[in-house]
């Protein structure tokens, strides 16, 4: 039995299905991350957790109870918001206590509780400070550590770091994931971010218009997306319009180029119509090794971004991106130079139009 | 079951505030109209409200009046439209003292400034220590009480039409516009014709309204100086009328009305209040 | 070459430093004829005994004169009554249309109403109380008719009651005091973030810990603050009350009007003191205000 369960959960508002019949089982310690793009009712299945929505149908389980109809302020759920929502009239260590203080805890257990929480954020000096006095990464660790002062069965994270600077956001999602793994928490973490996601989670459920899309480890949904939908969401992908030559070889078509994929052709027939998508990353120049595939391209432009150089080519009609990692001793073809282009079988993913 | 689900039942204590609320703003007004209405016995009709507008004094102060107020419209656009946008440009630094002294007007209310406006001009200033007349004694001549009323208007209107103006070129962000205008080669003529008046005229519009509602009505500059306004005819009116009164104070609350209305309508509900009687 | 260079540079400095203030310089003048000068006089004058020597004797004056006690003494109820009764029906009101989950289309008409009756005020708002609870007023004869003369067998305006008293103005006065109660507790209102609300349900609170550990003392400054400005707004009213009591209420602003008209303290120096006397009541009010108000916003911007 899963220790969090949310079985056939749909939700309307009106006529409007926001999430439709939602099915996931998260395991106790675990880190799960909803991802999609806004509107595709990830925060709607995690306010229905919160008990901030009730579910049109559906039951969500909690260590076995029944939760569903269940007031927020009566299920031990912890909720971290994207703006916060700290209080401003109190201070950081008032701000912790909080929880602890409506539900009548001892002054001792008070103090003691946050004092652990502040020492588990690192923010000792600022105890007494008040929330504008805070930067916003100090913020959401302080809204952090208030959810955390209560124990609460499961942690819920609503786009926490969508506010905050690049810089901090990178930090502060490794100290979540940190505090996460010490304490064992369960964790549910929304995230409209492939990045985010594909870094902090155990697990991604993929959201689209309300459906999930794919449930898997950040490296399932990278590295075989089930729907064009993730494919396209999580990572940048090269697509292009191909034809199947042969169903049985795995062999297509684009622009009378041929490709050959590993999986996905299987199932259909010659001549049809069908879209193959390749991950930059997964092309390289031919002259280094060869692979399964070797093509003609025309190098078309060329763009520094740091640690990767991205090369675009066209191949028959079609511009694709290869990304290469960058070193000094990189040496770069020039623009409109023929080249051979190769990737493996597994790199192309044929995909419904 | 929870509290959000439980603020969708019908918030019964929200209908007995806005209900209470609404009768305390309609009931006066109902109770003027409905008086207004009943000049003649046992006839409900204009009646008064044909006597009110027949009367030549009415047509007088009140045509008197709105001079009044147009002439304070254009004063103050022409003294603080390009004071704030002075500082904005130029002169950030005085921001805080010339905010200060529009706000002044909130400490200094109407009756002492009338206080001190006569004290002050019904002798001759002089220059300090000397026989030399600088400004003649203005209370004794029309054309000197009529200076004293429009300043004393542009006074009261200060703080909203200042804060008006200012909100709205901070809004359209003038400085980056007479950058980008001088840039492109613009005349200063030309960027503030062309430019920022275009840009703040539903600021000065609402600063505009908000000063004729103010200054229409005004009883206690007009009267101490002893100009005929509407303010103190309608005074003096309801001294020795009973229905007449009724009804041009129902006018003017339909003239607040209005000039509320285009202020909400200009601004976009940002709507202002005087907030100082 | 330092000590050549340095004049001329700060002499450069200084004349585009002067350039840049003639630019601000009419609105200078313009406060200080109308503004200051107007303020000046009448505290110079407080200080002034009538062969033009200083003195403090109006200002001691003020706090032994009963009738100017008694003047500072009424203004100051009325404008506390309206101030805090105004404040809470505002606030209420205001309430309602925010979180208190009525129609947003309300909310609106409410705002309107609002922003038209706190600017209506003087002259006309006299007249129309005249008209509603005035001794012929349509609500007098309204409630005689169905409460007074049906259960206790008297009129009204036998009861005591009389629209050109205490009552009376302070009831004519929340005319426009709650309205810009409305206006400005609406906003304050408004920046309540509903992710407080779910926070604290979230952390374990009823909606009564929400309210008197968050809610309430997040709006207290601005509460506060806001009954404090209209208190000034009060304090300073002064057509209102002279157009509906005719200046039989002696509260400071209808005693300043008849200092101004004829010198009824027999005494200028005592008038100008009168004057400065609530001038600075009004300067302490609106620096509370803004004082409470910066620290509201901190909070609720």
């Amino acid at each position: 039995m899963a220790y969090l369960s949310i079985s056939n959960v749909t939700k309307q508002f009106g006529d409007t299905v926001v999430v439709d019949n939602f099915n996931l089982d998260i395991e106790k310690g675990e880190f799960v991350s909803f991802l999609g793009p806004s509107g595709c009712g990830k925060t709607t299945t995690l306010r229905m957790v919160a008990g901030f929505e009730i579910p049109t149908s559906g039951k969500i389980l909690l260590d076995g109870k029944d939760i569903t109809d269940k007031a927020p302020n009566q299920r031990n759920v912890g909720m971290i918001f994207q703006s916060y929502a700290l209080f401003p009239n109190m201070t950081v260590s008032q701000n912790i206590g909080f929880g602890l203080r409506v539900r009548k805890e001892s002054e001792a257990t008070i103090k003691q509780r946050v004092d652990e929480m502040v020492g588990l954020i690192n923010l000792e000096k600022h105890a007494n400070k008040y929330p504008y006095q805070l930067s916003g990464g100090q913020q959401q660790r302080v809204s952090l550590a208030r959810a955390l002062a209560n124990r609460p069965q499961v942690l819920l994270l609503d786009e926490p770091l969508s506010a905050l600077d690049a810089k901090i956001r990178v930090s502060l999602r490794a100290e979540i994931r940190a505090i996460q793994k010490s304490l064992g928490i369960t964790a549910i973490f929304v995230t409209h971010d492939q990045e985010e996601a594909l870094s902090i989670s155990d697990r991604i459920v993929v959201m689209n218009v309300g459906e999930m899309e794919q449930v898997g480890t950040p490296f399932e949904i990278y590295n075989f997306p089930k729907t064009r939908f993730v494919a396209n969401f999580v990572g940048s992908l090269n697509t292009s319009d191909a034809e199947v030559v042969d169903p049985a070889k795995g062999f297509v078509s684009v622009d009378g180029v041929k490709f050959t994929a590993a999986e996905g052709t299987e199932n259909r027939k010659k001549g049809d119509k069908v879209k193959i998508a390749i991950r930059p990353e997964r092309l390289s120049f031919a002259s280094e090794h060869k692979k399964a595939n070797v093509v003609d391209a025309t190098i078309e432009n060329i763009t520094f971004l740091g640690s990767v150089v991205r090369i675009q080519v066209k191949i028959g009609n079609t511009k694709f991106n290869m990304d290469t990692f960058n070193n000094p001793f990189l040496e770069l073809p020039r623009v409109g130079s023929k080249e051979q282009v190769t990737c493996s079988k597994e790199a192309v993913l044929v995909l419904d139009e | 079951m929870n509290f959000s689900s439980r603020l969708r039942r019908i918030p019964f204590w929200s209908w007995v505030w806005f209900i209470l609320g609404t009768l305390y703003f309609l009931l006066p007004l109902y109770a003027t109209l409905d008086f207004s209405l009943q000049m003649e016995r046992d006839v409900i009709g204009l009646k008064a409200y044909e006597k009110a507008f027949e009367d030549k004094d009415f047509i007088e102060t009140f045509t008197y009046s709105n001079l009044l107020a147009i002439a304070t419209i254009v004063m103050s656009i022409i003294l603080i439209v390009p004071t704030a946008y002075w500082i904005r440009l130029r002169l950030p630094e005085a921001r805080r003292i010339v905010e200060f002294l529009t706000l002044m007007p909130f400490v200094v209310p109407a009756i002492i400034l009338v206080f001190g406006l006569i004290r002050i001009y019904s002798s001759s200033v002089m220059i300090p220590f000397t026989d030399i007349v600088l400004i003649p004694p203005l209370t004794n001549y029309k054309f000197g009480t009529n200076i004293l009323v429009v300043a004393g208007y542009m006074v009261l209107a200060m703080p909203y039409m200042y804060r008006s103006v200012d909100t709205g070129m901070r809004t359209v962000d003038v400085l980056t516009l007479t950058e980008a205008a001088q840039s492109l080669g613009a005349s200063w003529f030309t960027i503030i014709t062309r430019i920022i008046l275009p840009n703040i005229r539903a600021a000065l519009l609402s600063g505009a309204l908000l000063t004729f509602a103010i200054v229409v009505g005004e009883v206690t500059l007009a009267s101490f100086l002893g100009i005929d306004a509407f303010g103190p005819y309608l005074f003096l009116l309801g001294q020795h009328r009973a229905y007449e009164p009724a009804a041009l104070s129902f006018v003017s609350f339909i003239l607040t009305w209005i000039a509320m209305g285009l202020i909400q309508l200009v601004t976009g509900g940002q709507g202002q209040t005087t907030g100082a009687h | 070459m330092a000590e050549i260079a340095l004049p001329t540079k700060k002499k450069s400095i200084f004349s585009s430093d002067l350039k840049k203030w003639l630019g601000v310089m009419p609105f200078f003048l313009f406060a200080l004829l109308f503004l200051i000068l107007p303020s000046l006089r009448l505290f110079v004058g407080s200080f002034t005994n009538e062969e033009g020597q200083f003195t403090f004797a109006n200002v001691t004056q003020l706090f032994t004169e009963q009738s100017i006690l008694d003047a500072y003494w009424l203004s100051i109820r009325i404008s506390a009554v309206t101030a805090i009764g105004g404040g809470i029906f505002g606030f209420l009101l205001a309430y309602s249309v925010t979180v208190g989950g009525l129609p947003r289309s309300l909310r609106s008409a409410l705002i309107t109403f609002s922003g038209v009756a706190s600017n209506f005020a003087g002259v006309p708002l006299a007249f129309a109380f005249v008209a509603t609870l005035g001794r012929t007023g349509i609500i007098t004869a309204v409630l005689d008719h169905y409460i007074f003369q049906k259960y206790f067998g008297i009129k009204l305006y036998q009861t005591g009651f009389n629209l050109y008293s205490f009552l009376g103005l302070s009831l004519t006065y929340m005319y426009f005091q709650f309205p810009l109660m409305v206006l400005i507790m609406t906003p304050a209102l408004d920046g309540l973030k509903r992710e407080w609300r779910e926070a604290a349900e979230n952390l374990g609170a009823t909606s009564l810990q929400y309210w008197t550990q968050v809610a309430m003392p997040v709006l207290l400054p601005s509460l506060l603050g806001s009954m404090i400005l209209l208190f000034a707004n009060a304090f300073g009213a002064y057509a209102t009350a002279y157009a509906l009591t005719g200046g039989t209420l002696p509260i400071v602003t209808i005693q300043i009007g008849a200092q101004i008209r004829g010198d009824v303290l027999h005494n200028p120096g005592l008038g100008y003191a009168m004057a400065m006397g609530m001038v600075f009541i009004m300067a302490v009010s609106l620096a509370g205000y803004s004082w409470l108000q910066k620290k509201s916003e901190r909070w609720l911007k």
